[in-house]
């Protein structure tokens, strides 16, 4: 029972930086997708390039190379002079990599809105940004949530890939348990991530019904 | 005005990217004058004044205790050398994957965790004096000890070994193994686990490894050592930066230091490693 509480305190605390990176990812790359969603639609040409480029970089390579990169280019480059903190480091990769993924999302769900309902707001006589803000964004929040939630829960299990930095996170704690003979905890920490995850579905589910008010 | 937006956001876009190749840029400059300079790496170190210790967890070398600290024969070792050097030892969790990496990213700033010195290794780091031996033994569930303790008992037995381990080369090349059929996984906690589950009949690991996992009490207990074959006999070193004459000195110094006034010895004891320590006290 004590090896019991003792694996679950182990793994919990590692669980905290699952989550600590799951949050702040969260928190930054959802603004900043739809601001690269816009680059992305750009008609001013060089912004659109550029944006699309970045994004394709982004999607186009592993995250696990990303983090190595983000991590270890810099001190290698400076000969130690400067480096981000290995937490600095994992967020940075995981915000604009979830940032690239979320900008698409943004994207197709702006672009996926009829022409009348602009139409409609200018008929109304109203701005284009108020067009934009009162009338169409409501509606792609809606269009948006299943496959944002989707990116959400992928999200959940990929900050496991942080341990490729040494992050002392759930999964890597739970390996060194079985350099110590003891095989159980690393499955034993699949029920940290189905709970999380069990309460993250249940979330979306209910934010899914209150946004169900009105059919576009 | 959205002209204007889009003009904006490129132009934030492409100073952020210039701020950072910038910062990197100076960074640049002022690492290249520490590399002209072989012998400042231990100046750096003394400068900071901590000493990072790369290591991966596994009993007995660096692992948690009950209470959730670093202990181990490696983790006291090495403070009793730090405090020889004059330095503060601070342990940092890495990826045995990416050790040199680490290393010369200064990260770390050695690599202290039963670190098998070879040729390969040599050519890419500067390694300490060894002070530890190590074999490499056969791991199989407890009933077929006898049936693999000879050659042939091995027909189409399945090996199984850690990546580009010694425990490979030895799986690969040793006379022994030669009728049996060999796959690699990327650990050997994963090796074990493959013999326990079935998947394979024998793992070729580290005789240090054996000690903490195949304790009493641990999922693997059903697993025994063949204590009748061994193989490949490898000596651990401390592994440092290349060309760090200075800090290599200073290391293998208070090495020395500490097996000569017995406290080596002691710690060894302590974890049931005393027979591997090779350092010779002088006195």
């Amino acid at each position: 029972m004590n090896q019991f509480a003792n694996v679950t305190q182990q793994l919990l605390k590692g669980f905290g930086e699952n989550s600590f990176i799951f949050i702040i990812t969260l928190l930054a790359a959802l603004p900043l997708g739809f601001i690269v969603s816009f680059g992305s639609r750009s008609p001013f040409a060089p912004l659109k390039l550029l944006t699309k480029g970045l994004v394709w970089i982004i999607r186009g390579t592993p995250l696990m190379l990303q983090l190595f990169v983000v991590f270890y280019v810099p001190p290698l480059l400076s000969g130690g002079a400067f480096n981000f903190s290995r937490i600095n480091a994992a967020l940075i990769a995981f915000i604009i990599n979830y940032a690239a993924y979320f900008s698409e999302i943004f994207r197709g769900g702006i672009e996926a809105i009829p022409k009348g309902q602009y139409e409609a707001g200018q008929v109304l006589g109203l701005k284009r940004s108020q067009i934009f803000f009162k009338i169409i964004l409501l509606q792609v929040i809606k269009r948006i949530t299943a496959p944002i939630g989707n990116e959400i829960i992928t999200l959940v299990k990929d900050t496991s890939l942080a341990s490729v930095i040494a992050i002392p996170e759930i999964l890597m704690n739970a390996k060194d348990f079985s350099m110590q003979g003891l095989i159980w905890p690393l499955f034993y920490s699949a029920i940290f991530f189905l709970l999380f995850c069990g309460i993250l579905t249940l979330l979306f589910s209910y934010v899914e019904k209150r946004l169900n008010y009105y059919k576009g | 005005m959205k002209k204007i937006i889009s003009f904006l956001l490129v132009t934030a876009m492409l100073a952020t990217a210039m701020l950072a190749t910038a910062l990197i840029g100076c960074g640049g400059s002022k690492g290249s004058d520490n590399s002209d300079n072989n012998s400042s790496d231990w100046s750096y170190i003394e400068n900071k004044g901590d000493f990072v210790i790369g290591v991966t967890y596994f009993n007995p070398m660096n692992y948690l205790d009950d209470n959730g600290e670093l202990t181990g024969f490696e983790t006291e070792f090495a403070k009793a050398v730090c405090e020889e050097m004059g330095v503060t030892p601070k342990f940092q969790k890495i990826d045995w994957d990416s050790k040199e990496v680490e290393l010369n990213a200064k990260t770390i700033d050695c690599i202290w965790n039963g670190l098998t010195i070879n040729d390969e290794r040599k050519a890419n780091m500067d390694i300490s004096n060894a002070y530890m031996e190590n074999k490499q033994v056969m791991v199989t569930k407890a009933e077929n000890v006898e049936k693999y303790s000879t050659a042939e008992g091995l027909k189409g037995a399945t090996v199984v070994a850690e990546k580009k381990s010694a425990g490979e080369e030895v799986a690969q090349t040793d006379e022994y193994f030669s009728s049996a059929e060999y796959i690699s996984v990327d650990s050997q906690a994963k090796a074990l686990l493959e013999v326990k589950s079935g998947t394979a009949d024998i793992a070729v690991i580290d005789y240090v490894m054996t000690i903490g996992t195949l304790s009493e009490g641990s999922d693997y207990s059903n697993l025994s050592v063949i204590d009748s074959q061994s193989f490949a006999p490898e000596q651990y070193g401390v592994a440092i930066r290349k060309n760090s004459t200075e800090t290599l000195k200073k290391l293998n110094d208070a090495m020395q230091k500490v097996a000569d006034d017995g406290t080596l010895n002691e710690i060894a004891d302590k974890y049931n490693l005393k027979d591997l320590i090779i350092i010779e006290a002088e006195n």
